[in-house]
């Protein structure tokens, strides 16, 4: 490949001067004429009947445009499965669900209104553990299930049971091998809930007009989702809902599917005006959805050296009341269930259960690291069971080329190298070498190491579009819609385009807001799929504008276009440098010297479609998923204070192979940030629940994320360049692979120092101290 | 909007303090960093709050030979940055520092912090250890209460209707070590699971120690002397003392274990670093 | 209702406003200062970090009538005649933004860390910022940023000027390091 003059450098991102001036508007930040503004009243139970609601003193105050109860919306939506109402209906299903809106002149009418509104239920009988939901005599979350609409051949619900989809894999013969195994090994692993955090809580307004056309502003990671669901749910031409998508304060996954949408839009259409719902961010825990907890069981069989025969793995995921998106997440993890192991025989039951809860969405890993911290635990823990280093063991068994992994798929070199990032994620660690001694008597320290992998988890149709306009001084306007909601796509995308069209970079733009009326199609910026896709796109858009170009300056010149290239945004005859034309003067076309016109605007289009994915097969799990992998590696150094349970991280060193670093200072800001997101999730992160089922730490207070001070001592990034074939310029993604496996990794240090094994989520320090204390260990 | 309350702005104490007699569900604002978010949430529904933040005296700080002042609507970063504050009472500070945030620091203030009572209040251990007294001013005059009669409840005290705490009044040897340490969940910003503070006076070789979040009220231990004990040895008895004055509980925070095991541990760091002379936490 | 009378941005602006009404509440819906961004409403995560009197407050705890007489800043007066400070340059060059949700509240802490300490340690950094909540960065280019801005300032000499113009005005950056 010729030297790059854009593609792999770090070119500060595009929007920046916006984001620090404060002038980049975020749907909190928007307001449209006439607009009221919204506020719910949520349920104070787990599980209850709705007798009745009162709305009367509600609807009487001044200012209250429209109070809207559950009883006269009758949708269900769904990009999956399709069980979600819009407010609910009939019954509750968990603590925090929106059961009145209320839409007024200004919030506060619209909360005192909510506070006006009285609900009489009758209390039922909930269901909250995942483990108890599975129970033939268990309250049943959705007594309706065979009834409701899913993707069909995909996910297949069990009616009158609380499971919404059971993924299988079965590879081999994972009883006789198990059973032959000359070392095996069972543990079982949770974890709990958590949340996204985005630091822009979910806001959406909604304008529909007297000819049910609905104009649409989100803070959205999907807005062509967002556009198709709605249109299903309320029967509406596409082209009839335009989905503006401003700048985005964060979404991890929640933004992904439909939020407040479908609630905005019942409010306009009713109250025949804009209204506004904005969640607090109470109701941002409480309300909206989270990632869905798992309790995992893993069966590990080897030889006695070391190599992996058979592995079950049964996940239970608590995928709370609802499982639009927790059904995909259960089957993604079943084809990731081994982890990026060579497995022979493999049997996985991945089951996503509803429960009385908040309910999960996709979260950033989808499943991954949920499922890895069981895998990874495990995997350490046999290693110890075989006296081998942990390091060697995962070595011995990593996919490598030739290998086949649990679906059928065969290992390439193109996949990347799993053993390559293991070794330099250990390396940057110095794993051979045991920890320096501490500087007191009651700190420990340790080290751990985790290996991670993940394909994007999307529909075998998933596509992007991306269109290249030419302004008249032959600058690039792209189009796409993918959301750049702060992991810096758009950058990257912009150098992309410089590189392809040959125009310096500060003439590529890439347009900010997505606009479905104006921007092309794209699937939802999720999966770590954004770069990869959208960059094939952009390439293929880029090289559209090209032939178009060298058309016209072929007709102009009177030559071939094959004699034409492109270099400094001109298209000029090869070996002739002045014969030829600046960009600007195609961009709309040619005019002879005697006027007469050719061409036309220049507009590019591109696209790419997932290809060669498979359906997998419902019995056996086998198939094709995966459109690429990504694989890394973590390695931690951890220091502990056994008399309070405090854990600092030394070091955390994360190897990614990201097939092809695109953007270097944009790739490290997603390794930096998603690691610490990991860390949350690691140490600190977990939703609570009482007995009842009741929410209890909704609020900054008590749900604690990392802080600045929360940074451990030292971190590395190694990015790793092991070409994925095709990706543009041979990138694959690597959005969310940071955050996986970092609680893993930080179980098997505290093994390491400890000699105790945690196998629950999250490793807090009063866990640690109590297992401390319960272990009799001290320093 | 935070609530339908009315404001106003205090001249005088006594001007406050007659406003809040007025009205029983009025409620002083210092910092806010509590009572906007009782508001704000409906836990608390106040019809007037009364801004201290005008009254002159209600702002000083004043350090002299024989004590520090801190006025009601002094804010916990001016505590932390005053050089003497610092340099004789650095448990004092580091308590103050524990608090919240930088920004949070800016508003809200020492006096603020006990007044809403909270079990966990993190500058209570540092004043009781220290005899620190609350200087109210109300319908009857002023009066000076030792802080270890402030405390009567979960977020109560003793001040009666109409009575404004003006300033806590800590009389102190300049030879005073001090230290305050907490326990939380996390480095960032966090309430305490366990915090604890201690004074000693070396020439009376007499330690006093104060333990927050493991009673409805943060809680005063007896004196004691030190002699030879170990500062372990000095923890154990202390708790033994205590007896059932201390009972942590299991709350969405932590565990009545977690508490119970980190304390001692607190306890004796936080001897040790007054034995060392080190006297700051 | 309260007549007040304060400064924002250098500006006299006065309202009249309801008791129970927040600083951030006046600046971003009466004044359309939408910079200052609401994250949590209860002072926890420093998306609405202002200073007042020179103080980083969170504003959604103080009360709009509670700041009569007061000077404010806000992320929107940052930006002098098109200028980008030394802060804001910084946060670009140093990959410190990504959703950009929390920037503006994490600049008026380092703003107001500058002012009180020009040299300002690590450790002072992120204490300075440790009330600013980010999701997206993970903290080090954020306190990279605001090193790079204090070095900066120190080899200009600490009497000059904290703005200075961005290399291309107002336009989109282009390759740099």
């Amino acid at each position: 490949m010729t030297d790059l003059r854009y593609v792999g450098h770090p070119v500060s991102r595009d929007d920046g001067i916006e984001k620090v001036s404060g002038v980049a508007r975020y749907t909190h930040d928007l307001s449209v004429p006439g607009m009221l503004h919204a506020a719910v009243l949520t349920s104070p139970h787990a599980s209850a009947r709705i007798l009745s609601i009162d709305k009367s003193a509600a609807e009487a105050l001044p200012g209250v445009r429209v109070v809207l109860t559950g009883d006269c919306l009758c949708y269900r939506l769904g990009l999956y499965m399709q069980d979600k109402c819009i407010l609910a209906r009939d019954v509750v299903r968990y603590q925090g669900e929106a059961v009145v809106a209320v839409a007024a002149d200004t919030l506060d009418i619209a909360r005192e209104a909510c506070r006006l509104v009285r609900v009489e239920y009758e209390l039922l009988e909930p269901v909250l553990d995942p483990g108890d939901a599975l129970k033939p005599d268990a309250p049943l979350v959705h007594p309706d299930l065979g009834d409701y609409d899913h993707m069909q051949g995909v996910f297949f619900p069990q009616a009158k049971t609380n499971i919404a989809h059971h993924q299988k894999i079965r590879k081999g013969d994972f009883d006789a091998a198990y059973a032959g195994s000359d070392v095996t090994l069972e543990a079982s692993f949770t974890n709990p809930p958590v949340q996204h955090v985005p630091m822009e809580t979910h806001a959406t307004i909604a304008h529909v007009t007297a000819e049910r056309r609905v104009e649409i502003w989100t803070s959205s990671q999907s807005p062509y989702t967002v556009r198709h669901l709605m249109s299903v749910a309320f029967d509406i031409p596409h082209a009839n809902i335009r989905v503006h998508v401003p700048y985005v304060g964060g979404g991890f996954g929640g933004k992904a599917g439909l939020g407040l949408e479908p609630l905005a839009f019942v409010l306009s259409r009713e109250a025949g005006r804009p209204v506004k719902v904005v969640a607090t961010r109470e109701e941002e825990f409480n309300t909206l959805p989270s990632r869905q907890g798992l309790h995992s069981t893993i069966q590990i069989g080897t030889t006695s050296d070391g190599k992996l025969t058979a592995l079950k793995a049964t996940y239970t995921w608590d995928a709370g009341a609802y499982a639009d998106y927790g059904v995909n997440i259960g089957r993604a993890a079943a084809y990731s269930g081994g982890g990026p192991y060579s497995i022979d025989n493999c049997w996985i039951d991945s089951r996503v259960v509803y429960t009385n809860k908040i309910f999960g969405t996709a979260f950033r890993g989808f499943g991954h690291l949920e499922i890895l911290w069981g895998i990874e635990r495990a995997m350490d823990q046999m290693a110890h069971k075989l006296g081998m280093d942990p390091a060697a063991f995962r070595r011995m068994n990593l996919l490598k080329e030739g290998d086949v992994t649990i679906t059928g798929e065969a290992f390439t070199a193109g996949h990347g190298s799993p053993v390559a990032c293991l070794d330099a994620a250990a390396e940057a660690i110095d794993w051979d070498t045991p920890s320096a001694e501490p500087e007191a008597p009651h700190l420990v320290r340790g080290k751990g190491i985790a290996v991670l992998h993940k394909a994007p988890a999307m529909p075998t149709y998933t596509s992007c579009a991306a269109v290249i306009k030419l302004d008249e001084d032959g600058a690039a306007d792209v189009l796409v819609s993918g959301v750049d909601y702060g992991q810096g796509t758009y950058t990257v995308l912009r150098q992309i385009a410089a590189e392809e069209l040959k125009i310096p970079i500060e003439k590529s733009h890439v347009t900010w807001e997505c606009d479905t009326a104006f921007s092309p199609y794209d699937w939802q910026t999720v999966a770590s799929r954004f770069a990869y896709m959208g960059g094939n796109a952009v390439i293929e858009a880029a090289a559209d504008c090209i032939r178009q170009l060298k058309s016209v300056a072929g007709q102009a010149l009177d030559v071939s276009p094959d004699e034409l290239r492109c270099e400094d945004g001109r298209v000029f005859v090869q070996g002739d440098p002045d014969r030829g034309f600046d960009y600007s003067e195609l961009a709309l076309g040619y005019s002879f010297p005697n006027g007469n016109s050719i061409g036309g605007p220049i507009i590019g289009h591109g696209r790419f479609i997932a290809t060669g994915l498979t359906h997998l097969n419902p019995d056996t799990g086998q198939g094709l998923p995966a459109q690429y992998w990504t694989y890394g590696a973590h390695g931690v150094e951890i220091e502990i204070d056994t008399e309070t349970g405090e854990i600092e991280i030394l070091k955390i060193a994360t190897a990614i192979d990201a097939g092809k670093v695109l953007n270097p200072k944009l790739a490290v800001g997603q390794v930096v940030g998603g690691v610490l997101q990991g860390l949350g999730s690691a140490l600190w992160e977990g939703f609570r629940f009482d007995a009842d089922g009741r929410f209890l730490n909704p609020s900054f207070v008590d749900y604690k994320i990392p802080t600045a001070k929360d940074v451990p001592r030292e971190t590395e990034q190694i990015l790793l360049e092991y070409p994925q074939p095709d990706g543009p310029y041979g990138a694959r993604g690597i959005a969310e692979h940071p955050m996986i496996s970092v609680p893993s990794a930080i179980g098997n240090a505290l093994h390491d120092a400890l000699g105790i094994e945690f196998n629950d989520l999250p490793l807090s320090y009063e866990r640690i101290l109590l297992a401390i204390l319960e272990s009799g260990e001290r320093a | 909007m935070l609530g339908s309350f009315d404001y106003v702005r205090a001249r005088t104490a006594a001007e406050a303090s007659t406003a809040l007699a007025e009205r029983p569900d009025a409620a002083v604002l210092a910092g806010g960093t509590d009572l906007l978010v009782d508001a704000r949430s409906g836990v608390r529904c106040p019809s007037l709050l009364v801004d201290i933040k005008g009254i002159g005296e209600l702002g000083e700080l004043v350090c002299g030979d024989d004590g520090v002042s801190i006025g009601a609507a002094v804010p916990l970063n001016r505590v932390i940055e005053h050089a003497t504050v610092r340099g004789q009472l650095p448990g004092l500070a580091a308590a103050a520092e524990s608090i919240a945030t930088y920004q949070l620091r800016n508003r809200a203030t020492l006096v603020g912090n006990i007044c809403n009572a909270s079990p966990a209040a993190d500058m209570a251990p540092i004043l009781l250890a220290l005899g620190a007294e609350v200087i109210a001013v109300g319908g009857s005059g002023e009066r000076a209460i030792p802080i270890a009669e402030f405390f009567i409840g979960v977020k109560r005290n003793t001040l009666d209707a109409g009575e404004i705490a003006t300033r806590v009044a800590i009389r102190i040897s300049s030879k005073v070590r001090t230290v305050a340490l907490k326990q939380q969940r996390i480095r960032g910003h966090d309430l305490a699971v366990v915090n604890v503070a201690g004074a000693y006076l070396p020439e009376a070789d007499r330690l006093t120690l104060a333990i927050g979040s493991c009673a409805p009220t943060p809680t005063l231990l007896d004196p004691m002397m030190v002699g030879s004990a170990s500062p372990g040895d000095l923890a154990a008895e202390a708790l033994d003392q205590a007896g059932g004055a201390i009972c942590p509980i299991d709350d969405v925070r932590s565990s009545a274990a977690y508490r119970s095991a980190v304390l001692p541990v607190l306890l004796r760091r936080a001897i040790e670093g007054l034995l060392s002379g080190k006297g700051g936490a | 209702m309260h007549e007040i009378q304060l400064t924002i941005n250098g500006q006299i602006e006065r309202a009249l406003v309801p008791a129970g009404m927040t600083l951030l509440e006046l600046l971003r819906e009466r004044l359309y200062l939408t910079g200052t961004k609401e994250g949590c409403g209860i002072g926890e995560c420093g998306a609405c970090t202002v200073l007042l009197d020179g103080a980083p407050v969170t504003s959604c705890l103080v009360l709009a009538a509670e700041c009569d007489g007061a000077n404010i800043r806000t992320i929107e007066g940052e930006l002098v005649n098109g200028q980008l400070s030394d802060l804001q340059r910084a946060f670009i060059e140093a990959g410190a933004i990504q959703c950009g949700f929390c920037t503006p509240g994490m600049i008026m802490s380092a703003r107001a860390l500058l002012e009180r300490n020009p040299d300002p340690s690590d450790e002072e950094i992120i204490e300075a910022i440790a009330g600013n909540l980010c999701r997206c960065t993970g903290y080090e280019a954020i306190v990279q940023a605001i090193r790079m801005a204090a070095e900066r300032r120190s080899e200009r000499g600490a009497a000059g000027s904290d703005r200075s113009p961005a290399p291309d005005g107002l336009a989109t950056g282009g390759s740099d390091d």
